[in-house]
């Protein structure tokens, strides 16, 4: 029983789930929706997990020859029936769909992503906490790079299509003169920022980590790469006085850059998407409705275009963080970070790990339908024009 | 330019709308709007400036890019600085200075007496490495002034194979009376870096154009058949797309840059592979986008006629929904442009994307990684210079493009 259940837990959390959505979705529109949602997310992993597989199958060599390659180091002369009959015994002489059903099987039933043949351990082992560090950098860029571009996009977005100076004859010369360095100022903000972040988008990120790092040679100085320095890598993070600080100190002091980097580089897209999002609700007729009201200046911005551009914005949150995992695999080769992001570059271009490759491209996918599963979940529990569409959809 | 100094002169007024602004077309509207742009047009001319420097690179660069341009007596030199003026006074004719090689300093005689720990002094010393066997020295008293439209290497200016047109010439912006001049400096075999930079402009758009009009192909098909047969079609084109939608690109790049290594090609159909991996594997976003508005547009009436007529759905769907959707697409393709450019630099990074004999940004930009440049031949970024000017171009005029292609961008201030 015990082993059974170590055996299928996944299965279980999964049709759980999924029942409970089910039961709550009889009487209500809301969980009806969600159910759907839910069953459509596990439908994409399954499309996906069958689009990672058969790309894998493009990479060359494969596990028999590599555990034979290996046993060939040590000395042994290997036949071709030798490599056969490994391969029967690994079941690589089955055809395409079947090994991918019996990894798809092994994933649902028990989280199991199969076998590293270069590293020769699971790829669960492999990966280890090595996947959240990626997931950690990856969420830490998204912050930055959104605390940038929502508010410089929304100014971005207001002072385009404004004149450099205020010409209103119906103002005072003071209130002319203040409008008008308001405008200028904005404008040149504006322009310095959407600069700057082009200038993220502009330079490779490899260059921007390699020119960082080159700094600190020049300076002298131990450069930024890895996650700890020398000193600190080997030491617990709870020693016997208690917490170590000088730990932490010392890795705050190296994942700046990595997220620096690939926040830097995500900004520039940010920053276009949040401007684009605003002038368009700003063109829309509510808009000069309320203008028409009476209401105007910063009332009027924060009401609404920029409060009915939030939730498209929103919705976006799984497709940036895939844009941003995108970059990290090469920044991480040149800092030397040790995490799941490096390991997918060694699993691919290396040693041609298709098994190892093929599980952190499908946690990828899995995190981005996750993420966007949720923000669907709390958008129709929060947007109203989303619930409504909802509730109307389920209605028919 | 001409739209700055109207926006001046203008002084923000609003222009008189003339008959012609109402009976303009769409695309006469969106370059009108553009105009206005001060960034977008200043990112334009730059980007135009930078496109003519590499379409007719072999014009404007002294010498050849490949190995038979190649300085052999000065490898590894440093950028040969453009003057008017110097000691000796000014010149209206801009010139650089004759240099010489200087001779590596070390002592052989020492080795006479068979003192091998004298051999090891000179061998672990730095006398015998590459970057102080190369060390030039100006002659500050020797000009050599700078020829316009010299004659120089042959290049084929227009090729056309098939139809056995090769117009051939041999003239160049510039040149020096003597030897040759190196504006970016030379790298380690004596390639011209600024000839290689110009020639690799061209190579790095072209693989871009590839790309992206395979791209366009993919979308096309795939948001065209979606969004006009609908159904169960659609759904499971829908389904797909989705699915490559959330899979991070690079790594698949990468996987099938793997597989491309492992055929044998030449460097043109590696680099022809290249673009359209690149470009086929990105058609989810375009796609989705073309199906909506297909989906939306097959019910307008203008449909209905064309099919009362007779019109087959192919026809439709190419001679009616998709132009109605061009200016998006065009916009589109334009801001996607450096996305492409840096997913070709990002492989050539690794190794995996173009490789050495052929001259692209990417290829150029390698060589940052390696310490030897890093430290002694600095002047080998140069590209890097050009690299972002281009891509930041493309970004400017993008952004002024989205502004002036957006139909409800025209308001009241």
């Amino acid at each position: 029983m015990q082993a059974f259940l170590t055996n299928t837990w996944l299965l279980w959390l999964l049709s759980g789930a999924a029942a409970i959505l089910w039961w709550r979705g009889r009487s209500s529109q809301l969980f009806r929706y969600i159910f759907n949602r839910y069953l459509l997310a596990l439908g994409t992993l399954l499309l996906v997990s069958g689009i990672v597989f058969s790309l894998m199958e493009v990479l060359p060599g494969d596990c028999a020859e590599k555990m034979i390659a290996y046993k060939n180091t040590q000395g042994e002369v290997i036949t071709q029936a030798q490599i056969d009959a490994e391969r029967a015994r690994m079941g690589l002489d089955q055809p395409l769909p079947v090994r991918w059903a019996s990894w798809v099987t092994d994933l649902t039933l028990k989280g199991d992503l199969g076998f590293s043949c270069a590293k020769r351990q699971s790829v669960n082992m492999a990966l280890g906490d090595r996947f959240w560090m990626s997931l950690g950098f990856c969420i830490a860029g998204l912050l930055f790079a959104y605390l940038i571009a929502v508010p410089f996009g929304i100014l971005s977005a207001w002072s385009l299509n404004k004149p450099w100076l205020d010409r209103k004859s119906h103002h005072t010369p003071l209130r002319r003169l203040r409008n008008s360095i308001g405008l200028v100022i904005a404008k040149l903000v504006d322009l310095q920022l959407r600069l700057i972040s082009y200038l993220g988008l502009a330079l490779p990120n490899f260059l921007l980590a390699l020119s960082i790092i080159l700094l600190y040679v020049f300076a002298g100085e131990p450069s930024p790469t890895g996650l700890f320095s020398d000193q600190w890598r080997g030491q617990p993070w709870f020693a016997d006085s208690g917490f170590q600080w000088g730990k932490l100190n010392d890795f705050l002091g190296h994942i700046w850059l990595p997220i620096l980097v690939i926040g830097w580089a995500a900004t520039a897209l940010q920053l276009q998407t949040v401007r684009a999002l605003v002038v368009d609700e700003s063109n829309k007729l509510y808009v000069e409705a309320a203008r028409a009201r009476g209401i105007d200046g910063f009332r009027l911005w924060s009401r609404y275009p920029v409060h009915h551009s939030i939730s498209p914005l929103f919705n976006s949150v799984g497709f940036d963080f895939q844009r941003i995992f995108n970059d990290l695999p090469i920044v991480a080769v040149v800092i030397g970070l040790t995490d799941a992001a490096a390991l997918l570059i060694e699993a691919l271009a290396m040693t041609n790990d298709q098994e190892l490759a093929a599980g952190i491209l499908f946690l990828v996918a899995l995190v981005v339908i996750g993420m966007n599963f949720i923000t669907d979940v709390i958008l129709a529990v929060v947007d109203p024009r989303v619930r409504n569409s909802v509730m109307h959809a389920g209605g028919h | 330019m001409i739209a700055l100094i109207s926006r001046w002169r203008g002084g923000g007024k609003a222009e008189a709308r003339s008959e012609s602004y109402y009976t303009a077309g769409q695309f006469a509207l969106i370059r009108a709007r553009f105009m206005r742009s001060t960034t977008g047009v200043i990112a334009g001319g730059m980007l135009a400036l930078l496109l003519l420097m590499g379409l007719f690179a072999p014009f404007f660069s002294p010498n050849a890019p490949g190995i038979e341009g190649a300085n052999p007596d000065y490898r590894r030199g440093a950028p040969q600085s453009i003057r008017f003026c110097d000691a000796n006074g000014c010149s209206l004719r801009p010139f650089t200075y004759r240099y010489t090689r200087e001779a590596p300093a070390f002592d052989l005689s020492s080795l006479a007496g068979g003192d091998l720990s004298a051999l090891d002094a000179i061998t672990s010393g730095d006398s015998l490495n590459a970057s102080s066997q190369n060390r030039f020295v100006e002659q500050t008293d020797q000009r050599r002034y700078l020829q316009f439209f010299v004659s120089g290497w042959e290049y084929s200016l227009l090729k056309v194979e098939w139809l056995g047109i090769d117009i051939v010439s041999d003239r160049h912006l510039f040149g020096v009376d003597e030897g040759q001049v190196h504006l970016f400096g030379t790298d380690e075999d004596g390639k011209d870096v600024f000839s290689r930079t110009l020639h690799a402009i061209w190579v790095t758009i072209s693989i871009a154009l590839v790309a992206l009009a395979v791209k366009l192909f993919a979308s096309l098909l795939v948001g065209g058949i979606s969004g006009y047969c609908g159904g169960r079609v659609d759904a499971v084109l829908m389904a797909i797309t989705e699915a490559v939608r959330v899979i991070p690109p690079i790594p698949v790049y990468l996987a099938c840059a793997v597989a491309l290594s492992q055929l044998d090609l030449t460097p043109v159909q590696r680099y022809f592979a290249i673009a359209v991996v690149i470009g086929a594997l990105d058609f989810a976003a375009l796609g989705r986008r073309l199906r909506t508005h297909i989906l939306t547009e097959r019910n307008q009436d203008y449909v209905l006629a064309a099919r009362l007529s007779g019109a087959s759905s192919s026809r439709i769907i190419w001679r009616h929904l998709v132009p109605s959707f061009s200016s998006y697409i065009i916009v589109d393709t334009l801001i996607n442009f450096p996305y492409v450019i840096l997913a070709e630099t990002g492989l050539s990074f690794l190794g995996l994307g173009l490789t050495e004999p052929v001259n692209s940004l990417g290829v150029l930009l390698q060589k940052a990684q390696d310490p030897d440049i890093q430290q002694n031949m600095v002047w080998q970024f140069a590209p890097v210079g050009v690299f972002v000017l281009l891509i930041m171009a493309f970004v400017f005029v993008g952004d002024a493009l989205r502004d002036a292609a957006d139909p409800y961008s025209e308001r009241k201030r």
